[in-house]
């Protein structure tokens, strides 16, 4: 309850505020140079994200209609509830559902407009949750079979690396990971590779400060994602570390040598193999 | 017979919805027969809340065996001849084996087999919640039904039933609803179970035609049913010698207890008997409304929670149980994703809630037993005001196709965000459903099988309500909204109930925690199967700092209305990108732009001048799912569940 928070407790949650659209810009500024470098371009200078959101605050905050603004503010208000709800050490589940209205508050601004281009955008990006979201459960599942409790605090008690016991579960998350950071082969309702999306989609009708906000939305949201790779090895930060810098690779990798694909194909892959993966990884972990 | 408080609330609950439907059957003036129905509502709410402040009691009613027994019979007997009359020989079959079963009771009294003797109706935390949801939903739904029955009546066809034959099933369902909900005594139990099943038939055949068809699809699969209900009791007459909720808790009859959930399974339309309530969609939407969150179904998941906390032994039964109830949560979500129809997604979502609440009580833990209470709760209102949005969309747009319904934001600016209200309640935070959801995900934790087809069902849910909301919030610039004219009545039930979904929505963890924990920790009192870990959940989701919710959207609302509500001008305003130049007019104000809100295509100007137009659906992932074809095999799956349910009970 929120009687029970010290003061420690109001820094954490300051800091973690503070911090995690610093770390998901650099996060992204990384990704971009090095995707440039992979596909043989000199690419920008790591912090071009902060230059980029300074520029889109500076512009004419032109829109469709307001009810579309509110929807970006939900956005970012619920993101940053999740990273307050995660420094509390709270319900996982909840957390979990914050983080998918805020989704959703996406979903809405991009079809509340009258553009077909932001609603097949926006579509893409419900179906892309239908298919991650089973996955994100069923880790918060895997945790409690093992910790008997719900609460984000209680991971830190396990004694051995969560990778241990839910590996299968790791691989399946990095898959949702792939989705969330809309990387090819999943990247359907927006890409960041300019040759294969022609219009933006889902963010297409946000422009000027409006856009800034979901991308700072946008930044929370990679570091939140980042966090929890690290959180996979929560018994050594370093480990912990490297472990992120190596899924960071992974799905760069990954990112580079797809090209995307429908969101059929998406969906069939994503409810079949990391769905049964995360299954067989949750059977284990029951019959223990 | 002491007349107390209690007695005379218990008589109006149950009598005054009657003696006032008579009325307004007989009322040759539509003002007398409206003013009866609205005095009736006003009567029946505030009984309704007085019987809640009450402390729990019991009544005897002198010569009840004889009475409830002439009831039963003349119910049956009035079923018996509408089937003769519809020539339905299965109707007919079923309701002469009831007839039968009472007949063998009433031998069996005068060969001198006794039974233990109890109350007659009785009342406990859960009756209250359920008179609670049927004695202030149901009369908003009959407001509403005054004003939207006056349209309806000028388009009805010629063979439409009268508006006060309309009437008097319509708030007599609310007297038998309740008298079901305080029944103890099985008999009672068993009129009132009839009761509604034929005013369910005849509400949904209103309008005569074809709408007669799926009434008679009610009729049968509510015999089915309740003849599974009438063997039951015999059965508990027979072998236990009792005739009570109470005696049947006690002696733990398995049988009786599984027939009386195959019956509550037909009532709430759990798969696979939900075919009755998709085809109830044709009649008028208020009686959609009734059945889908005050009365009917409501009705089945009652006596699913009513029966099964006592039977925590038999795991193998409470497991199928659980089963068919998560198998319909997932199978009637993944059907709504394919439609398009809006009654029929609500239908759906109903069906999928439904089977949620089942699954909850065949868990049989504290958690899932509160669960299941606010699903109940929860449900009754959004779903009820829904259904009353989606009927006045209905009469103003003349379609129900959720494809039709972009644009009505500005038209009908109350109902629509009335509606969005609803919606939103149905999903999202800090609403009380979201809240269900969540208990009930983290109740089942221990049964991965359970698990997962929540957990499916759940993305699903999201993915259908989400869809929907998008379609109806989509609109153009407009700088001042339409002045939406509405029915007086009909406005009054909208904004009640819009009321109602926002405040249990603000205090749905206090609700929780005030209500639903202190009842379920009643009912789970000295259950030595309960573990610490289950108990400690329950106390953890209590625990749960909602607030935070609140401070979330506060920020967001405020910082939205002092950063560009205050200062949005119209010439920020832009039109979509499409691809070429917008064939609509760029001046926001004139009347050409105005009558293309509502238009299902975009137009824009292509090579040429030549004006295209495009039109994107949403999605129904039609080349994934064919709902006949799912459908088939949803019920094969429902059916074998319910063989092995009946073969787990040995029965079989």
């Amino acid at each position: 309850m929120m009687d029970k928070i010290n003061w420690t407790q109001w820094i954490i949650i300051a800091v973690s505020l503070v911090a995690a659209p610093f770390i998901g810009a650099l996060i992204s500024g990384l990704d971009r140079k090095v995707t440039a470098r992979m596909q043989g371009r000199k690419g920008p200078p790591v912090i071009q994200p902060f230059y980029d959101i300074i520029k889109l605050f500076s512009k004419q905050p032109i829109a469709l209609h307001k009810l579309q603004i509110l929807y970006a503010f939900l956005h970012l208000v619920f993101m940053m509830l999740v990273v307050v709800l995660l420094a509390m050490g709270q319900d996982l589940l909840m957390i979990l559902f914050a983080h998918a209205f805020s989704t959703i508050c996406l979903v809405l601004g991009g079809m509340s407009v009258r553009s077909p281009y932001s609603r097949i955008g926006s579509m893409r990006k419900i179906m892309q949750m239908l298919a991650y979201e089973p996955i994100l459960i069923l880790i918060i599942v895997a945790i409690y079979l093992q910790t008997d409790s719900f609460l984000a605090s209680s991971v830190m008690d396990m004694t051995k690396p969560m990778l241990w016991s839910m590996p299968l579960l790791f691989l399946a998350f990095l898959c949702a990971v792939a989705i969330k950071l809309n990387k090819s082969p999943f990247d359907v309702s927006t890409s960041h590779h300019a040759h294969q999306e022609l219009i933006k989609g889902i963010t297409v009708e946000y422009a000027g400060p409006y856009l800034g906000i979901i991308e700072i939305a946008h930044f929370y949201e990679t570091a939140i994602l980042f966090f929890i790779i690290m959180v996979f090895w929560q018994t050594n930060l370093y480990i912990g570390f490297g472990l992120e810098t190596l899924a960071f690779v992974a799905i760069l990798i990954l990112d580079n040598t797809f090209s995307r694909l429908t969101t059929t194909w998406m969906l069939k892959y994503m409810w079949s193999i990391p769905l049964f993966l995360s299954i067989a990884n949750i059977i284990w972990l029951w019959s223990k | 017979m002491e007349i107390t408080n209690f007695n005379v609330l218990l008589a109006v609950l149950i009598l005054v919805p009657v003696v006032f439907g008579v009325v307004a059957y007989f009322s040759p003036w539509d003002k007398l027969r409206s003013l009866s129905i609205v005095l009736c509502s006003v009567i029946v709410a505030a009984a309704g809340i007085l019987i809640t402040i009450e402390p729990n009691n019991t009544f005897e009613l002198p010569g009840s065996e004889m009475i409830a027994t002439i009831l039963e019979v003349g119910i049956v007997a009035v079923i018996l001849f509408i089937a003769v009359k519809i020539k339905n020989w299965l109707i007919i079959l079923m309701s002469l084996v009831q007839m039968g079963v009472i007949i063998a009771e009433i031998i069996l009294a005068n060969a001198g087999h006794t039974v233990a003797h109890t109350y007659d109706f009785a009342t406990d935390p859960l009756t209250k919640i359920l008179i609670l949801i049927t004695s202030i939903v149901g009369p908003i739904i009959a407001v509403y039904a005054i004003g939207y029955m006056k349209s309806h009546q000028e388009h009805a066809p010629p063979t439409a039933a009268s508006l006060g034959q309309f009437f008097f099933f319509f708030i007599a369902f609310l007297g038998f609803m309740n008298g079901l909900v305080m029944a103890n005594n099985l008999k009672w139990f068993s009129f009132f179970w009839e009761a509604t099943t034929l005013c369910s038939y005849m509400l949904i055949g209103q309008d005569g035609g074809e709408s007669k068809k799926n009434a008679e699809r009610a009729l049968l699969i509510n015999t089915f049913g309740g003849t599974a209900m009438v063997i039951g009791v015999l059965w508990l007459v027979v072998e236990n010698k009792t005739e009570s909720f109470e005696g049947l808790l006690l002696a733990k009859a398995v049988i009786p207890m599984v027939l009386l959930c195959v019956a509550a399974f037909t009532k709430s339309a759990l798969l696979p008997f939900q075919s009755w309530l998709l085809g109830a969609m044709i009649a008028p939407t208020p009686v959609s409304a009734l059945l889908h969150s005050a009365t009917m179904v409501k009705a089945g998941s009652y006596l699913v929670l009513r029966v099964t906390p006592g039977f925590h032994d038999s795991t193998k039964v409470m497991m199928v149980i659980t089963f068919i109830g998560a198998l319909t949560f997932a199978g009637a979500a993944l059907l709504a994703v394919t439609q398009s129809n809006a009654k029929r997604v609500l239908a759906y979502s109903t069906i999928s809630n439904l089977g949620l609440v089942v699954a909850c009580a065949g868990i049989n833990t504290p958690l899932a037993y509160a669960a299941a209470l606010a699903i109940i709760c929860f449900h009754a209102i959004s779903k009820g005001l829904l259904f009353l949005c989606v009927g006045r969309i209905e009469q103003k747009i003349g379609s129900r196709d959720i494809e039709d319904m972009g644009g009505i934001l500005y038209r009908m600016p109350v109902t629509t965000s009335v509606a969005l209200i609803g919606m939103m309640s149905m999903l999202l935070p800090p609403f009380g459903m979201l809240l269900s959801k969540w208990m009930a995900i983290e109740a089942t934790i221990r049964s991965p099988l359970i698990l997962i087809f929540i957990i499916l069902g759940s993305a699903l849910t999201v993915f259908f309500w989400s869809k929907w909301i998008g379609r109806i919030q989509t609109s153009s610039y407009h700088p001042k909204f339409n002045k939406e004219t509405m029915d007086p009545a009909m406005g009054f039930s909208l904004i009640t109930l819009a009321l109602g979904v926002l405040l249990t929505g603000v205090g749905s963890m206090w609700i929780f925690n005030k209500f639903f924990a202190p009842i379920t920790e009643q009912v789970f009192k000295g259950r030595t199967d309960i573990s610490d870990v289950l108990w400690s959940v329950f106390t953890a989701a209590g625990n749960f700092a909602a607030v935070t919710l609140f401070v979330a959207v506060g920020i967001a609302f405020l910082a939205y209305w002092l950063l560009v509500w205050r200062r949005f001008k119209e010439t920020d305003v832009r039109l979509p990108y499409l691809c070429g130049e917008n064939a609509e007019s760029t001046v926001y104000t004139t009347s050409a732009f105005h009558n293309s809100e509502g238009t299902r295509s975009y137009a824009f100007r292509s090579m040429g001048d030549k004006i295209e137009n495009s039109w994107s659906s949403t999605t129904y992932l039609k080349n994934f799912i064919c709902e006949k074809k799912a459908t088939i095999w949803l019920n094969l799956i429902a059916w074998v569940i319910i063989i092995i349910l009946l073969g787990e009970a040995h029965l079989l």
